[in-house]
């Protein structure tokens, strides 16, 4: 055990605790995120939905008759569509057909289906002319959710122009290469934004709390040189940083709890519209991680935390008070944290160009939220080469930490960087 | 040898470089164990650095520093445990009560809970600061955190207390408690400390020798009495007037 450890950590969550200005922004915060995280959504939702119209519908017409040319019209005249015409189906030939067309969206106009309109239109309308519907389950999220509300809405305008509920879309969903028969993608889908949206709103509110906390209260002892003090105990120095990455922890944890308490109602608005009497074990769908999954994630999120307060400490290092502070981090967190985060709310890493896919799996706090996704559809691998990837990362900022503290550094890392910077300006008024 | 290790502090040529500013420029002083030792100087002459250095927070840039024979920079870890450390304009944690950092702090030289009772009472009485240490440290005047901080410094009987600047923007009332505070626990004790004042008229009252630093260097060093006879002047301000060219 650290020597002087326990008494550090105690103290640090005293002080955390204790400071009105941590406890304002408990309350304040979300007073400005969550309006400013509704502005977000109606943006994602508008470009998911201009992205899903944007979308090959593949039609496979296996009754050939005149309603099915009419119905084949219709959708060719509203969205982007390929038809394939007489292939009888099963799940290889779905799978292979969807691949081959780059589809994530499957209708089959089944034989019959002719007959049964002209039937319907005709005044029989005990029995409807039914579609089969296949959407591929790729792990929630909202571009999913807003595709198969294109497909609804597509049935609904049909119905409304020929008859009302003339046509039926008997839906089932692709989920791992298997069909689940009769399971709407759609309502699926709802059912897992909350998990889609959960983790990077987690991750952001997580990293920004703790990262600020963290930068405070090393830059607080700096300003109130109780630092000088600590540094001259017979402890180890190890152990000060420890506690102040443990107190950080602990006290953002609470914080971020208090947060997504708050933001389960704000979820509850989009699970509001799953229609009542929809029964879904998503278990036995394999669409909830497995233990080992959220143990996995649960790995995931804690290294990135911890190289994130690490990485907050040595900023923390570089300014004398503590607005200097907030300000360093402040100026971290957004590119490393929040645009990531946000980008991966909506977009799949893997649908995004080289370059850029490249540079999110760089951000080392991009990993948990990769990591949310692979392992619910049981990606464990992607989950723990990110694991290993964040861990290397955070063993280099940790030594890099515990050496600020175990050196003069931590105290004239900010000299150093004054003269670093007198000798730039030196350079620049030279060269001119 | 037994000479030196007799010796509470020993600094021998030391220079100390930030980038291009050179904040000690071969200082040199020693100690006797049990002397309350004054590094006295204008703001910037480098009392600051000197201490930091003992106090194991700086590295040298060159020379060497020993507290009661330890190398501060080969054994730092065993110079900070016979050493208490005040610096300049510290403060204590706002959000905990004078009682509370007290026992924060003596927690760390004792693990018994009878021992750190102790040391706490002890630290009370020091300070004086009365039913005042149940209050935040942010509701303190910074008179009174000073003396929470001097009796912080002081209350774990140290070998060698090292202390910056102990007075510095204090009232009349609270500098003079404070200096009270130091020479008697010193007395009592038998502590040995060195302290740093660019106020030369108050180290003449409590030091019993003086080194005078100027750039990086010292420039004189004996009693406030000698040095006086030694130059002729009233007072050490006048002395170190006269050192430095001034007069």
């Amino acid at each position: 055990m650290l020597k002087g450890f326990g008494n550090i950590l105690v103290k640090e969550l005293k002080e955390l605790i204790r400071d009105p200005k941590i406890l304002l922004g408990m309350i304040i915060v979300p007073l400005i995120m969550f309006p400013i995280l509704g502005g977000v959504m109606g943006y994602t939702m508008q470009s998911a939905r201009e992205q899903a119209e944007k979308a090959t519908l593949l039609v496979l017409n296996n009754d050939g008759g005149n309603w099915s040319e009419i119905f084949v019209d219709y959708l060719t005249s509203s969205v982007k569509v390929s038809v394939i015409n007489n292939i009888t189906l099963s799940t290889d030939v779905v799978l292979e057909l969807l691949s081959d067309y780059n589809a994530t969206q499957f209708i089959e106009i089944p034989k019959g289906f002719s007959r049964n309109m002209t039937d319907y239109v005709n005044g029989n309308t005990e029995i409807n002319a039914t579609v089969n519907f296949f959407g591929v389950f790729s792990g929630g999220g909202i571009s999913q959710e807003v595709g198969s509300a294109i497909v609804d809405s597509l049935m609904e305008r049909f119905n409304r122009a020929v008859a009302p509920n003339a046509v039926y879309a008997f839906k089932s969903t692709i989920i791992k290469g298997q069909i689940q028969e009769g399971i709407d993608p759609s309502i699926l889908s709802r059912l897992m934004l909350s998990q889609a949206i959960a983790m990077p709103i987690t991750i952001i509110i997580l990293l920004t709390y703790s990262m600020s906390i963290a930068a405070t209260s090393v830059a607080m002892e700096k300003e109130e040189k109780t630092l000088e003090t600590l540094l001259t105990l017979p402890m180890d120095r190890f152990a000060i940083l420890m506690g102040k990455l443990s107190g950080s922890i602990l006290v953002a944890a609470i914080g971020a709890v208090a947060y997504m308490i708050g933001f389960n109602y704000y979820l509850g608005s989009f699970t509001a519209t799953i229609p009542t009497g929809v029964s879904l074990d998503l278990v036995s769908l394999g669409v909830v991680p497995s233990l080992f999954g959220y143990l996995l994630l649960g790995i995931s999120l804690f290294v990135a935390l911890l190289s994130a307060l690490a990485l907050a400490v040595i900023m923390s290092a570089f300014s004398e008070d503590v607005r200097g502070a907030q300000s360093l981090v402040g100026n971290i967190i957004t590119p490393l944290v929040i645009i990531p985060a946000l980008l991966l709310m909506y977009v799949d890493v893997n649908s995004l160009p080289f370059a850029l896919r490249i540079l999110i799996y760089a951000l080392p706090y991009s990993h948990p939220i990769i990591a949310a996704k692979a392992v619910t559809m049981g990606d464990y691998w992607t989950a723990i080469l990110g694991i290993v990837y964040v861990t290397a990362f955070t063993l280099v900022i940790m030594y890099v930490a515990s050496r600020l503290f175990a050196t003069e550094k931590i105290l004239t890392a900010k000299l150093k960087f004054r003269w670093f910077r007198k000798r730039a300006k030196k350079t620049t008024e030279e060269l001119q | 040898m037994s000479e030196n290790l007799s010796l509470a502090v020993e600094a021998v040529d030391v220079i100390k470089v930030f980038g291009d500013i050179r904040a000690l420029d071969g200082l040199g002083f020693s100690l006797k164990s049990g002397e309350i030792f004054g590094l006295i100087g204008p703001n910037g002459a480098g009392k600051t650095t000197a201490l930091r250095i003992v106090s194991t927070l700086l590295l040298p840039t060159s020379g060497t520093v020993k507290v009661f024979g330890i190398d501060v920079l080969l054994e730092a870890a065993e110079v900070r445990k016979i050493i208490t450390y005040l610096p300049e304009e510290a403060g204590a944690y706002r959000n905990l009560s004078g009682m509370e950092y007290l026992k924060f702090m003596a927690k760390f030289s004792n693990k018994n809970r009878d021992e750190v009772h102790e040391m706490v009472k002890g630290a009370a009485e020091i300070c004086g600061l009365g039913e005042r240490l149940n209050d935040r440290a942010k509701t303190y005047s910074k008179g009174m955190k000073r003396r929470l901080l001097v009796a912080r410094a002081l209350m774990n009987k140290p070998k060698l207390a090292i202390l910056d600047e102990p007075t510095s923007g204090l009232d009349v009332l609270h500098a003079y408690h404070v200096r009270e505070i130091i020479k008697r626990y010193v007395q009592e004790r038998g502590v040995t400390v060195l302290l740093s004042s660019h106020n030369m008229l108050e180290v003449e009252h409590i030091c019993d020798r003086v080194a005078l630093i100027n750039k990086g260097k010292i420039v004189a060093e004996g009693k406030p009495l000698e040095l006086k006879q030694q130059f002729g002047s009233a007072n050490l301000e006048e002395v170190f007037a006269k050192v430095v060219g001034l007069a």
